[in-house]
């Protein structure tokens, strides 16, 4: 039974997936336009530098805007109330803006400013600034997800503050905000993507140059796309897992 | 058993449609191209048919691509419709050939792409003749040509191109212009850093984010211009002409040949120095006092 439900999956995917290729397939015909993917193999170098640079740049920058999301989640939450308003500010300025001015904004007057003329370092920064907004409201979420009447029956059993903290608190924070947190990675790995326009040169910016030099836009955006699935798919796959994992056992 | 039979039957029912989805959009794509040779048929034989009868041929609208982001010969009027040197160009040239004149707007990048995919008929948008590009579209004859100039920082003590191929200096660009080709191709040892617009090469030479900007010398001439307290300008030439010329989708001869006569007429009859006089005044003396060749003196 297993192996036959195994089976119509594995069907099932492949046709759909067959159905795909065909579709694309059509459509690039139509277009009448011949493909030559050769240049990848004469810039693999510096396709290979790029992809490097999107994974560098999107690993600090989730580590960053992780610590600055969890900062300003707990400022939101927390009792002083000029910090709390500073953090509403900040996550309504970020996510009510779109990420191409604030790049222009930090990068060209604020960085300039206060002197940060580094283009990774300014690249990781306004992308954790960005992105510790979005983190912020999930962390949020996470923390009102939580039953107060848990910390009620905690005090009941004699836990302390730290106790209840380690063992009610956390565990749940971290099954309920882990999954969402996978698919934010997946997005600072787009978003990383519009670094492009200070000449970051990443993955996206290194296929403009390439395209820019020998014309051949359609097969440099189509394998930019291949090599961000590269990266999106796996994580995608790890958040299912990991919202599994969480939902048995809870 | 039973349960073998039915997940056996609910198998097969599951192959079954996808295998129909699948018919389905193959015969989708066919119908669709079918459809498409059909229209075809019936345009060419329109065509035929407004041969004889030329009222009709001539409102086939004349499609031209350019980048409205370079003043003054591509860009926008503060209502937004298209106007510079090269519109007022291409609606000479539409008149000529009989047919209105639409202006699409598209990124710089988009150009060759819009002609490779038959969305447009011509791109004017001062655009080099280079090798590399005849490869994937024709080009007219030259109808201008611009040399390239550099945009330095105020403070800096570059005064040629090999000053500022160091290591560690930065040369900004944008991204495909002749100034990216020749920076790319040149620069050795400076580090080149491809910008999506004019505006944002200047900014990083006046913040001193780059040593230098390559561009062509009038745009370099006018960015000093107008920041006159954080930059200078450098035009010791340093590279050939580059010659400007309309983009034709590859194998359209019959429009070729109709842009290329269309060229000569209008410069025999002074229309480029019109639109200089209109557009340009003031820089074409500047360019005479700095001893330059003008844009539309080819000789």
């Amino acid at each position: 039974m297993v192996l036959r439900s195994n089976l119509t999956k594995t069907l099932n995917a492949f046709l759909a997936s067959l159905l795909v290729i065909i579709l694309v397939w059509i459509s690039v015909l139509r277009l009448g336009v011949a493909f030559d993917f050769s240049f990848v193999v004469e810039f693999r170098q510096r396709i290979w530098q790029g992809f490097l640079m999107t994974v560098a740049i999107s690993l600090a920058g989730f580590v960053l805007s992780l610590f600055i999301g969890i900062v300003a989640a707990l400022l939101q939450n927390g009792k002083i109330l000029f910090l709390k308003y500073i953090s509403i500010i900040y996550i309504n300025f970020i996510r009510g803006t779109p990420l191409i001015m604030q790049i222009y904004l930090f990068y060209y007057i604020i960085g300039t400013a206060w002197g940060v003329e580094n283009r990774f370092l300014s690249g990781v920064l306004i992308l954790s600034i960005f992105e510790g907004a979005y983190i912020a409201e999930i962390i949020r979420g996470g923390i009102q997800g939580l039953d107060p009447t848990q910390l009620e029956a905690a005090k009941a059993v004699g836990f302390s503050r730290s106790q209840t903290v380690k063992l009610v608190v956390i565990p749940q924070l971290v099954a309920r905000t882990l999954p969402p947190l996978v698919g934010q990675f997946s997005s600072i790995i787009k978003d990383s993507s519009l670094l492009s326009i200070i000449a970051v040169i990443e993955l996206t910016q290194t296929m403009r140059e390439i395209s820019a030099l020998n014309f051949r836009l359609f097969e440099s955006y189509l394998f930019l796309g291949l090599l961000y699935l590269c990266l999106t798919i796996p994580l995608a796959m790890i958040g299912k897992a990991l919202e599994r994992y969480y939902n048995f056992e809870g | 058993m039973k349960n073998i039979i039915k997940s056996k039957k609910g198998t097969s029912k599951i192959v079954l449609t996808g295998v129909l989805l699948l018919c389905v959009a193959l015969l989708a794509g066919c119908a669709k191209s079918d459809a498409k040779k059909t229209t075809e048929t019936a345009e060419s034989t329109s065509t035929q048919e407004t041969e004889t009868s030329q009222v009709t041929e001539k409102s086939e609208p004349l499609v031209v691509a350019m980048e409205l982001a370079y003043p003054p010969f591509e860009t926008k009027d503060t209502a937004g419709n298209p106007t510079g040197i090269s519109v007022d160009f291409a609606k000479a040239l539409g008149e000529y050939l009989g047919r209105p004149v639409t202006i699409v707007n598209t990124a710089w990048e988009g150009l060759i792409p819009s002609l490779q995919t038959e969305k447009v008929d011509l791109v004017i948008s001062s655009m080099t003749i280079t090798e590399d590009r005849g490869k994937v579209i024709d080009f007219s004859d030259p109808y201008a040509n611009s040399m390239l100039g550099i945009l330095v920082n105020k403070d800096s003590d570059i005064n040629s191109a090999e000053d500022l191929d160091q290591k560690g200096k930065k040369v900004a660009v944008k991204a495909g212009s002749t100034g990216f080709i020749y920076a790319k191709t040149h620069m050795k040892n400076a580090e080149v850093i491809v910008l999506a617009d004019e505006s944002a090469c200047v900014t990083e030479v006046a913040q001193g984010k780059a040593d230098g900007f390559f561009y062509d010398q009038l745009t370099i001439y006018r960015n000093q211009q107008r920041n006159p307290e954080t930059t200078k300008a450098v035009y010791v030439p340093f590279q050939d002409k580059d010659m400007w010329g309309v983009g034709v989708q590859k194998g359209n001869t019959e429009l070729l040949n109709q842009v290329n006569a269309f060229i000569k007429e209008y410069t025999a009859n002074g229309g480029f120095d019109e639109l200089s006089e209109k557009y340009l005044h003031e820089e074409k003396q500047a360019f005479k006092d700095l001893g330059f060749k003008w844009f539309f003196d080819l000789t």
